[in-house]
């Protein structure tokens, strides 16, 4: 098993995006009274900055270690770990890093080529940093063509050719290839195969995860898969099936299904998921939803029932370690008195299954719950305000957290934000001290009717009892975003997809 | 519809006292019926004239140039000497919108045989004779032949019998603004139901009043055939401002009327051209549209402005829990949301590069306790090696080799006890770790060995499934002990 990527998957991959890099050019080439009826889309310049000083594992001599008044050894306030005689490890702060991200959009959807209904969409993306050693997730990854595709729609019937996602009960799953929606009546049918994509990417699993995973197969992933869907007044329901297989068809990657209904009866909208692993055979995530409007409409009361088992693909060894699903019931009740003013309130309970795993001292805790409360509220036309309050209690993980935000709009065009946060937590079967501190102040404005701008910088700092620990919380991050409308379409004000 | 110019030099005066006594002392309907009077004195000349066509010669031919006597026919007897002279001069012809032919009459006068009585019968008061003739014609006497079925003479279907097509009329602005409404007009549901019924079995009688660019200034469709057979004002005459004016149909109060409207739209969309462009769809429907959007006219292609229909979330997105339960909307009915977005959209807002409004501000502070307890796939969206490994790596909280000594310090002996959190979070350790990091302890050549496989592991179907994974730990195969 070779651990490289294909060759011939690079090359896929390369003239995927080239493709959608000349359809972006042939595009943009189109003078609109020519060949193409309309051009739209957008251009958008994003930029991000973070600074802050990440964790690294230091050591310390034991000699050097006090102890806490629990008895645990620690090095200047910070708890320690001692498997060797003489040394100790530690998780201290590193230096002080910062990196910029620079991502480059264009979508373009291109339409009337003199065939009806034949149209090209492109969304592609190049990224660029800068900084020292911190490397922004994926800044490396210098080009993605998210979306590339030719679409051609004859009266109820749909196809697409190229780069291209399925949203759906089994989650996004991006791909190159065709697909067919056909929408006979109130059915919905959609069948589509290609060559299918690492989970939220746009690459090949073995190009995108090479470096980062340890076991990885040159072998191109083939999806094949398919749905219908049914409406009936304010009643639909789609079912769908979805198999990957490597090209060499040794191994399966994943064979689900999924079922998803939405209702609104007289008084009640349900919502329904559930999806069905055949490799495993087993159910995997569902939910059952049901949302009341009482008082006429100014109430609104949710009730959920959700199960939620982690899924993961065949070509990873994660699935065979069996993770065990939760259960979960939730409640949430919302009031609207005016359309001012929206407050909900809500909570939950989990359990989670049987682990099976081997018990010492006694077991972890198996079960948890939440609650939250949020507001919004437009105390006048100009004025947003939205508040938000969580707190998560959950096995090996805590969160008490604060969140408001106010939008002000100055004046048609510019808007300013002004957010403050704070927030206790525990990290994953980590201790966590302190609480952290933070606000930002952000702007919006659009300064042509196709030109808008938006930037902001939060700053957050954490705080410890006797201020001697300092965090990774400690970060300041800022951003712009630029965005430029491109073409028009009747119907439209302005440049830009919906 | 004539006037009559009239003047007589010396009689001004007389006239005018006569007029203004009238109008005071016996009131506007005196007044009126003053000026209704003929100003010729025809009974004064009824000796002369025995034949209405000696001074009227150009009736019976329909030659408006001979229809009054010239001013020298007066001249010959009011020359100054035998009676007083007089100032005459043919009345000028205002539009009118009647199809009556002097001709056509003229040939019935000849068949019987007696045209002096024939213009007494429209011309003349009853009973007084001839030369009695009065300002305007008798209308009851046409109707005398002509039958009226009603007795609102405009709420009839036959106008054409007196009327031509006010395409074809001289009327002006101001004469077009005076036309009388209809009583049938009046009724409730005329404009939204009623007149395009009628509009198809009595066009003629809308086109009496009403030209083509009236139908063109509401109806989208003004090609449709019924529009069509009005004509359309000619470029001199001017019309009356026509505002748009669009009634909501009873189809479209229905509460599901917004998600159904497809199949009215498939079926019936020579009915929805009659209001809608197809700008009114695309403010909603993405581009390349329906067939049945594409086939509505543009905005720039029709007369009409239609409806103007602005894009309307549909009341679900209204909902504070929205943005929670758009997944499964979306799962349930995607081609319903493909209706107003494109791919682009979703991708835009799940692949941002700068969040794009899912997580509430701040969110990635505190990620780490929602990632915890998910309710939602965070990895559907972000890449669990590549987004959330990466920057864990970088921040340093991913664990490098076996599991990181120390990080997980809120459990005491974490390393022994990790296994029930592991099947509780599976989702959250492969953030930080690779599986290369589980398999130097599980694997059959790792360090202890130890089984990870829950108690209903079916290893016969996994290694049918996907026997390339099995040796990710296994150095043979487990099932039939061949090797990989």
């Amino acid at each position: 098993m070779s651990l490289t990527g294909s060759r011939y998957g690079r090359k896929r991959n390369v003239i995927s995006s080239v493709g959608g890099l000349l359809c972006m050019v042939a595009c943009m080439g189109i003078p609109a009274s020519a060949a193409a009826q309309g051009v739209r889309g957008w251009v958008g310049s994003t930029v991000q900055v973070v600074e802050m000083r990440p964790l690294a594992l230091d050591t310390v001599l034991r000699s050097e270690l006090t102890l806490d008044a629990l008895g645990r050894p620690v090095f200047d306030g910070r708890l320690v770990t001692c498997a060797l005689e003489d040394l100790c490890t530690l998780y201290a702060l590193g230096p002080q890093r910062w990196t910029l991200a620079a991502t480059q959009d264009v979508n373009l959807t291109a339409w009337g080529f003199g065939v009806e209904g034949l149209s090209v969409t492109t969304l592609l993306r190049a990224r660029a940093r800068a900084g020292d050693a911190f490397v922004w997730p994926r800044s490396d990854d210098r080009f993605d063509a998210l979306l590339g595709y030719a679409q051609l729609v004859r009266g109820r019937v749909r196809a697409r050719a190229g780069r291209q996602e399925i949203r759906s009960g089994l989650g996004f799953a991006a791909f190159d290839g065709a697909s067919v929606f056909w929408t006979p009546g109130r059915w919905a049918i959609e069948a589509y195969g290609g060559w299918s994509l690492a989970r939220g990417l746009r690459e090949p699993g073995y190009d995108a995860l090479k470096g980062l995973e340890s076991y990885l197969t040159d072998q191109n992933v083939h999806v094949v898969g398919g749905s219908a869907g049914y409406r009936h007044s304010l009643t639909a329901a789609t079912v769908r099936y979805q198999r990957e297989i490597h090209a060499d068809r040794a191994s399966l990657v994943s064979e689900r299904a999924s079922l998803d209904v939405t209702s609104t009866l007289p008084g009640v909208r349900l919502s329904a998921a559930l999806d069905y692993d055949f490799s495993f055979q087993r159910i995997g995530k569902s939910h059952l939803s049901a949302t009341v409007p009482l008082g006429g409409g100014h109430w609104l009361v949710e009730a959920t029932a959700r199960r939620y088992v982690p899924y993961f693909q065949l070509s990873t060894i994660w699935g065979y370690f069996e993770p065990v699903a939760y259960t979960e019931a939730e409640t949430r009740v919302g009031w609207s008195p005016s359309s001012d003013l929206g407050i909900w309130l809500g909570g939950g309970w989990r359990s989670y299954g049987d682990a099976g795993a081997t018990v010492v001292l006694q077991p972890l805790r198996d079960d948890g719950w939440r609650g939250s409360a949020g507001v919004q509220w437009h105390p006048m036309t100009r004025l947003a305000v939205e508040g938000r309050y969580v707190l998560e209690w959950l096995p090996g993980g805590f969160l008490n957290s604060a969140d408001a935000v106010a939008r002000f709009r100055v004046r048609e065009g510019l808007g300013v934000a002004l957010s403050g946060t704070t927030f206790q937590q525990f990290e994953q079967f980590r201790l966590g001290e302190g609480r952290a501190f933070g606000g930002g102040l952000s702007t919006d404005a659009e300064l042509t009717d196709r030109l808008s701008f938006t930037g902001g910088v939060t700053v957050l700092r954490h705080r410890t009892p006797d201020s001697t620990v300092e965090s990774p919380w400690n970060q300041t991050r800022g951003w712009t975003s630029l965005r430029v409308g491109v073409g028009r379409e009747p119907g439209l004000e302005r440049g830009g997809t919906r | 519809m004539n006037t009559r110019g009239w003047n007589v030099v010396g009689w001004r005066p007389v006239g005018v006292v006569l007029a203004v006594t009238l109008v005071l002392g016996v009131g506007v309907a005196g007044g009126v019926r003053a000026l209704q009077e003929d100003r010729f004195p025809h009974e004064r000349h009824q000796g002369l004239f025995p034949l209405c066509t000696g001074c009227h010669q150009g009736i019976p031919a329909s030659d408006e140039a001979d229809y009054y006597p010239s001013p020298e026919a007066c001249a010959r007897c009011h020359d100054g000497d035998q009676e007083e002279r007089v100032e005459w001069s043919p009345p000028v012809a205002v539009a009118d919108n009647v199809t009556f032919s002097h001709a056509e009459h003229a040939r019935s006068l000849e068949r019987e045989g007696d045209p002096a009585q024939v213009c007494e019968g429209c011309h003349s008061e009853p009973g007084r004779g001839r030369m009695s003739v009065s300002e305007g014609i008798q209308l009851g006497q046409c109707w005398s032949c002509h039958e009226h079925r009603s007795t609102d003479h405009q709420v009839d279907a036959d106008c054409t019998t007196c009327h031509v097509p006010l395409a074809e009329s001289r009327f002006t602005r101001l004469q077009i603004e005076d036309i009388p409404v209809p009583a049938d007009h009046e009724i409730p549901g005329f404009l939204s139901e009623e007149h395009g019924r009628r509009a198809s079995t009595e066009g003629a009688r809308c086109a009496t009043c009403h030209t083509q660019d009236r139908c063109a200034a509401c109806h989208v469709d003004a090609d449709r055939g019924e529009i069509q057979a009005i004509p359309a004002a000619p470029a001199q005459m001017e019309l009356p401002p026509a505002v748009a004016h669009y009634n909501e149909p009873s189809s479209h109060e229905d509460a599901a009327w917004l998600e159904n409207h497809r199949s009215a739209a498939g079926t019936a969309a020579a009915e929805c051209v009659t209001c809608h462009t197809s700008d009114d769809c695309r403010a909603c429907h993405v581009a390349p549209v329906p067939g049945a959007v594409a086939g509505l006219p543009s905005r720039s292609q029709v007369v009409a402005p239609g409806v103007g229909v602005t894009a309307h979330a549909p009341d679900t997105h209204e909902s504070l829990f929205f943005m929670g339960i758009h997944g499964s909307v979306s799962a349930a009915s995607g081609a319903s949301c493909a209706t107003c977005h494109e791919q682009t959209f979703c991708v835009a807002c799940h692949d941002g590069p700068a969040n794009g409004g899912y997580h509430p501000p701040s969110f990635v502070s505190r990620h780490s306790a929602a990632a915890f307890g998910r309710t939602s796939e965070c990895s559907t969206c972000h890449s669990t090696e590549v987004f959330c490994r990466a920057c864990h790596q970088e921040s340093g909280l991913t664990g490098f080799g076996r599991l990181g000594p120390g990080y997980h310090d809120a459990e005491p002996l974490w390393l022994l006890r990790h296994g029930q959190g592991a099947r509780q979070n599976l989702e959250s350790c492969v953030s930080c770790h690779q599986q290369n990091d589980c398999t130097q302890c599980h694997g059959v050549l790792g360090a202890f060995k130890i089984n990870p496989h829950g108690p209903d592991f079916d290893a016969q179907r996994a290694w049918e499934r996907s026997p390339r994974a099995c040796f990710a730990c296994h150095a043979r195969a487990p099932i039939n002990g061949s090797s990989p």
